[in-house]
């Protein structure tokens, strides 16, 4: 019953993400979105992923969206008209797609027995495992996300500073 | 109850949720014209697909999927920086972030 209501807040506040005309809305929608996804996977007893959920989506990523948003001031409104065919091609064929894969699932990862007692999702299993056999994907991570940090400061610097 | 029928009970709810919120994110990636919007629609779909990778996980009693889910919330953030960095350049461009705005390669 608590993940019924969990569920469908988190729906609703995804379709407030990409119905809210104001784009600050759409953010704010979007931080509750992710707090019901955050609680979804503390009831699936996923208890590091949803702190991890909360502290970098719900903390770091939103942030920076309404960093953003505060940064731009948008003089021109945006056309928000949607073209109806347009809309009803994009609405069928996405909940078409969805409706696959609903059966996809169901029959595929519905039918995996669930285990008695886990322990596949604790702190220490994760990280054993991040350390031990996932540790050169995780070094190459830290180098992707080195070039990332040089890559995002060529890209937002203001111009004309090369010339320096 | 015993945790097996609880999880039992919501599986089916989590599938629902998996794929009503990858296909919100599928629409709003199509129809809406504001870039940050976009950008958060991609959010969605990938927090569709880490929803999906912790039921499998917890279903199977093996951590895999919590790695990757640890890499995907690390890409998403990279790529969330690397989109804000581009936004900002074409407002700087444009003064907007309508993206039929943009049509031309050369700026």
């Amino acid at each position: 019953m608590v993940f019924a209501i969990f569920s469908v807040f988190t729906l609703l506040t995804a379709a407030g993400v990409i119905l809210s005309r104001n784009v600050i809305y759409s953010a704010l929608n979007l931080v509750l979105c992710f707090f019901g996804l955050a609680t979804l996977y503390l009831l699936w007893g996923a208890t590091f992923i949803s702190m991890i959920q909360i502290l970098i989506y719900a903390g770091a990523i939103v942030v920076l969206f309404v960093f953003v948003v505060m940064l731009l001031n948008f003089e021109k409104p945006i056309d928000q008209s949607v073209k109806l065919p347009l809309m009803l091609l994009s609405g069928a064929g996405a909940w078409g797609l969805a409706f696959l894969l609903l059966r996809v699932l169901s029959k595929s990862v519905g039918e995996i027995p669930i285990l008695e007692s886990n322990s596949g999702a604790s702190v220490r299993t994760v990280s054993k495992l991040l350390f031990s056999q996932y540790v050169w994907p995780f070094e190459v991570l830290t180098i992707f996300l080195l070039a990332l940090i040089v890559g995002i400061y060529v890209l937002a610097k203001p111009e004309g500073e090369e010339k320096k | 109850m015993i945790l097996s029928e609880k999880l039992a009970s919501i599986g089916y709810w989590t599938h629902f949720v998996t794929v009503a919120l990858f296909a919100l994110g599928l629409i709003g990636f199509l129809i809406r014209r504001n870039a940050l919007i976009v950008l958060m629609s991609l959010e969605l779909m990938l927090n569709a697909v880490n929803l999906l990778l912790v039921q499998i996980s917890m279903r199977t009693g093996t951590s895999e999927g919590m790695v990757l889910v640890v890499f995907v919330i690390t890409i998403a953030a990279a790529e969330v920086a690397v989109g804000l960095g581009i936004i900002l350049n074409l407002y700087r461009m444009k003064k907007t972030v309508d993206l039929d705005s943009f049509r031309s390669l050369s700026g």
